[in-house]
């Protein structure tokens, strides 16, 4: 195994474990997991229900900690710091795209793009509404800008989420089943959104169900009772 | 939608949460500005009426000490004592009790001699209207007097002094005497006039009270006493006699004290209201962020700070509190402002200055904004720190083991157990809030059943002093008379606690009206008293040198106790008895009981006596008066001379007179609470139901009627309602028992009995019914109109 280089790998997993309490026994989400993803890729995680997918990602995204083991992510030991501390680099560093889209209901769309550039205190509020606008024109919903989410269709309520993902301009966007909610139209459209930010040099880490993403995929990693079974590079997907 | 585009994201959040949720935030803000408004009403009539009551009090430049001399006191003795060097001020003066005719009755009247209207230096007075001074043969009366002696300006009084016949003398100008407590709550009428008019009215003229200031005005009793008392020896030394002093607490009002003490106690009401309503806060607040929960979830993934999502919900706090704030404090000055004009109105003092201390706007902002701040902190802390997947997880239930645990319960009560913490914080709210409407109006209960003693204990109809023993012929004259039922005929003197070869030291004002001792002599088998005995026994036939100290009198003489030696002074002579036994007497001064026998013994007054009780056969209150007038002009026609004829009526008037205003406010109080709590409970239930909206759309799917979930949920605020009533009763009793104690102890040196009210038990049951049967009602009938698509899509 090569060693890992920030500027090259986006992320590196080392030994990563993580269990949940359950009713009977401990139940082992990912059980010894290592993993290097190169930078600027479109990787879809992929496996049944149960395989451990979601806590990858949780875990990638510092949404979660492993019991044991280290989570590198853009050159940053994720696992090791305090909350606090990872929210801002979370806000920073990483987009995350909900299934459900999680847009807070109370702001309009703009606001909610606007939101992470307000708590990371990236850009003044004018600058910030501004690139909010520009994200929301990126996405293609512009003309929804000041409507509220609840006012929305799925689809649009999903470019929109993307747009807050992308506002602070991370690296890397991870995506948990961000098609799961949609008409199969819809997510395709969705899906070359993505394809279209790993083209402008973002790491796309997704969760997903969906069949024939040969030509979007830079990788395919696929986990099964939290191991990792497989990984297929672009050549053997698109194949 | 509202439009906040001037505001960041996360701050247009907040102010759409705000506007949003404004139902429930406008009552949260309604919760906080109440109990707001009482507390800053109360700490500010507290400001006005402490910092007035002592500017008046101190106003009249109230003696430190009064020698009570054995000799007139004349203006060599007035010159010496001035120059002593203890000595600040000195004036001379003569307080004597008179009766005034009221209509068809004699009220008891003090006349205050005074040597020179222009030139009052001690113990000062204001004139109000009319003449001053009075010319001879005139009086002044004091303004709250005008309505015990039915006199204003300009009529004709008839007094009847104690050693002469009754003469009329006319009113001609209004007082006001800030250093007395109100004639109306004394039943008292206050006269002043000259020497000359005391004269003409048959009495002499001589004055015996050496009123005196001492330099420096020191506020320690002790050093006035040993001041007082180096003054009295080294006038002994001059050729000089006093035979008592009498010493006020230090630059304090007669009433001042209790006062305080009421007005702290409603400030602890108030400030218990203050953190009800705080609860009611943190409970919705804790409502609002369970619902949010997934919201601070989304946000903290996105790059929100733990400190960044607890800002938001502590400025929110924040600004229901400021709100409340501005809310209340025009209507917490209002009435701090009015609550002090009618506490000094009933206790006859003048505010002056009617400005509120900006402290107390200070206390008011800073606990209008800090209490609800306080209690949200911990669940605004719970939510903010939870983890993006804890909050992410959230479902908003207890843990499986809580679940478990609560599967024994009915189904009404479980659900509502679902959020253990909110149960808890509901049920004490309203817990906390009943158990205080249920004090207030136990305490008033308490009250009345101790102003009931006053008769319970008594069964005489009128007490008669007069003015010098008299034989006991008299008494059985009196006795004959066929009004007459019961009379007995008692030994009474004025007393102190004394100490060998020290001069009496009694602790009361110049007018003797609080903290006097008096020694009462009746025969041991009374029929008409029986006061419950707290200690030892009743006087007995035989005792010699038994006494029996009523609690007063016990408080007193503090460390003395059932068997020990006790000297009193009466009327200067020494003597020395032995305690027996200490009664509950409610609404008496200090008395100390001696057997008739020894008494007549001590005092060389066999077969005869100075205090009548007479039970007249009178069965209401026009017959009662009648047969009193009956006796009254049979001790005229005898030439008797009478201090004082008191009915047991206007005993119990005064008493319950006394604190009228502390029974009012205390209703008040309750109200306020019942207001707090009605608003909690409301609160809370209808966030519990708007909570379980996808609940009920689960439960229509599976087929429940609408008319059968409104029933349960229903039930569960019935549920709750009945929880918190049942625990609001059982913290009802010790709280009660602990206000008893303190109002009991205030106003009659002993608890008041513990009344538990069923009405206010039975009352707060019903309203906490209602507003949980309403509060539940309404937003679940809203929510099983629903459409099953709406109520499964309720976030």
């Amino acid at each position: 195994m090569s060693t890992y280089e920030p500027n090259v790998h986006i992320v590196e997993l080392r030994g990563v474990r993580k269990t949940f309490a359950t009713a009977g026994r401990p139940f082992a989400a990912l059980d010894g997991i290592d993993l290097r993803l190169p930078a600027g890729e479109f990787v879809a995680v992929v496996g049944k229900s149960g395989s451990g997918k979601s806590t990858l990602l949780n875990l990638v995204a510092g949404i979660d900690r492993p019991d044991t083991g280290q989570v590198i992510v853009a050159g940053a030991s994720v696992h090791a710091m305090d909350e606090s501390s990872l929210a801002t680099w979370r806000g920073q560093h990483v987009g995350v795209v909900f299934q459900f889209f999680q847009l807070l209901p109370t702001l309009t769309v703009l606001e909610n793009v606007m939101l992470p550039m307000d708590f990371c205190r990236t850009l003044p509020l004018a600058k910030a509404r501004v690139r909010g606008l520009d994200l929301l024109e990126q996405v293609g919903i512009a003309e929804q800008a000041h409507k509220l989410p609840s006012t929305l269709s799925g689809g649009q309520q999903q470019r929109a989420a993307i747009a807050r993902a992308l506002a602070n301009d991370p690296r890397l966007l991870v995506a948990d089943e961000p098609t799961g909610n949609l008409d199969s139209q819809t997510a395709q459209a969705v899906l070359e959104l993505l394809a279209a930010q790993k083209r402008k040099g973002k790491s796309i880490l997704m969760v997903t169900h969906e069949r024939d993403l040969g030509e979007l995929l830079d990788r395919v990693i696929t986990l099964a009772d939290g191991r990792l079974v497989g990984e297929q590079v672009r050549e053997v997907v698109r194949a | 939608m509202r439009s906040f585009e001037h505001l960041s994201p996360r701050w247009c959040k907040l102010a759409r949460d705000l506007w949003n949720d404004r139902g429930r935030m406008l009552l949260m803000t309604v919760a906080i500005a109440v109990s707001l408004i009482a507390t800053s009403a109360m700490l500010g009539a507290y400001a006005i009426l402490t910092r007035e009551i002592s500017a008046n009090y101190l106003g009249t430049r109230p003696a430190s000490a009064t020698l009570e001399m054995s000799q007139a006191i004349d203006a060599a003795l007035l010159a010496k004592t001035r120059a002593h060097p203890l000595v600040a001020e000195v004036e001379a003066r003569e307080v004597v009790q008179a009766r005034t005719r009221v209509g068809d009755d004699w009220r008891r009247t003090l006349l205050f001699v005074v040597d020179d209207f222009q030139q009052l230096r001690l113990n000062r007075f204001h004139p109000e209207s009319g003449a001053w001074p009075p010319r001879d043969g005139e009086v002044l009366i004091e303004r709250s007097a005008v309505g015990m002696l039915e006199a204003s300006t300009g009529q004709r009084l008839l007094i009847k002094p104690p050693h002469g016949p009754a003469k009329e003398v006319t009113v001609t100008g209004l007082v006001h005497d800030p250093g007395l407590a109100p004639a109306w709550q004394e039943r008292t009428g206050y006269l002043y006039l000259t020497r000359t008019t005391l004269a003409l009215l048959g009495e002499p003229t001589a004055l015996h009270e050496l009123r005196i200031e001492l330099k420096g005005q020191p506020r320690d009793p002790r050093l006035v006493e040993e001041q007082s008392k180096a003054i009295a020896a080294w006038l002994v030394g001059q050729g000089y006699a006093a035979h008592e002093i009498r010493i006020p607490p230090p630059a304090q009002h007669p009433h001042q004290r209790q006062m305080v003490t009421v007005l702290l106690m409603m400030l602890g009401f108030a400030v218990v209201a203050l953190l009800l309503s705080a609860i009611l806060v943190a409970n919705s607040l804790a409502a609002m962020l369970t619902r949010q929960i997934r919201e601070i979830g989304i946000m903290k993934t996105i790059g929100a700070r733990t400190s960044q999502i607890a800002g938001l919900y502590v400025v929110l706090v924040g600004l229901l509190g400021l709100a409340a704030v501005v809310l209340a404090t025009p209507f917490g000055g209002l009435g701090a402002v009015l609550f002090a004009r009618a506490i000094s109105s009933m206790l006859n003092f003048e505010i002056y200055d009617a400005s509120i201390p900006a402290w107390v706007f200070l206390v008011q902002v800073v606990a209008g904004i800090a209490v609800p701040l306080l209690l949200a902190i911990p669940p605004i802390f719970r939510a903010s720190r939870q983890t993006v997947r804890q909050a992410l997880d959230d479902h908003g239930v207890s843990s499986d083991r809580i679940r478990a645990r609560l599967a024994s319960l009915p189904a009404s009560l479980r659900n509502g157990l679902r959020r253990p913490a909110r149960f808890m914080l509901t049920v004490g709210l309203l817990s906390a809030g009943g158990a205080m409407f249920m004090t207030a109006i136990n305490v008033k209960g308490g009250w009345q059943a101790n102003i009931a003693k006053v008769y319970e204990t008594r069964d005489y109809d009128v007490e008669i002093q007069l003015e010098i023993p008299t034989t006991r012929d008299l008494a059985q004259a009196l006795g004959k008379l066929p009004v007459v039922r019961t009379m007995e005929a008692w030994g009474f003197s004025p007393a102190a606690f004394a100490k060998s070869g020290q001069l009496d030291v009694v602790r009361t004002y110049p007018d003797r009206g609080h903290g006097s001792l008096f020694v009462m002599a009746p025969p041991p088998a009374t029929h008409l008293i029986h006061f419950p005995v707290k200690a030892g026994r009743w006087l007995a036939v035989g005792d010699t040198d038994a006494v029996v100290l009523n609690h007063a009198a016990a408080a007193q003489a503090a460390g003395l106790r059932v068997g020990d030696p006790v000297s009193l002074s009466l009327e200067g002579q020494p003597t020395t008895w032995r305690i027996v036994g200490i009664v509950e007497e409610i609404g008496s001064p200090a008395i100390a009981y001696v057997t008739d026998h020894a008494f007549a013994t001590v005092t060389s007054t066999e077969g005869r006596a100075r205090l009548l009780r007479i039970r007249t056969v009178a069965e209401t209150s026009s017959e009662r008066t009648s047969a009193i007038r009956t006796i009254e002009d049979e001790l005229l026609q005898r030439n008797v001379a009478v201090t004082s004829v008191v009915p047991l009526a206007e005993l119990r008037t005064a008493i319950g007179d006394h604190v009228k205003i502390l029974v009012d406010a205390l209703i008040a109080m309750a109200i306020i609470l019942a207001v707090v709590g009605a608003l909690g409970l409301g609160s809370a239930m209808s966030i519990s139901v708007v909570e379980r909206t996808r609940e009920i759309g689960i439960m229509k799917t599976v087929g429940a009627t609408p008319v059968r979930v409104v029933r349960l949920l229903v039930s569960e605020g019935l549920a709750i309602s009945v929880s918190s009533w049942f625990l609001a009763c059982a913290f009802s009793v010790p709280l009660t028992h602990f206000v008893d104690r303190l109002i009991g102890n205030l106003g009659f040196l002993a608890p008041l009995p513990l009344v538990l009210s069923m009405g206010a038990a039975a009352g707060w049951g019903a309203l906490t019914l209602a507003v949980g049967y309403l509060a539940t009602l309404v937003p679940a009938r809203r929510a099983s109109k629903l459409v099953i698509r709406e109520a499964l899509a309720h976030t």
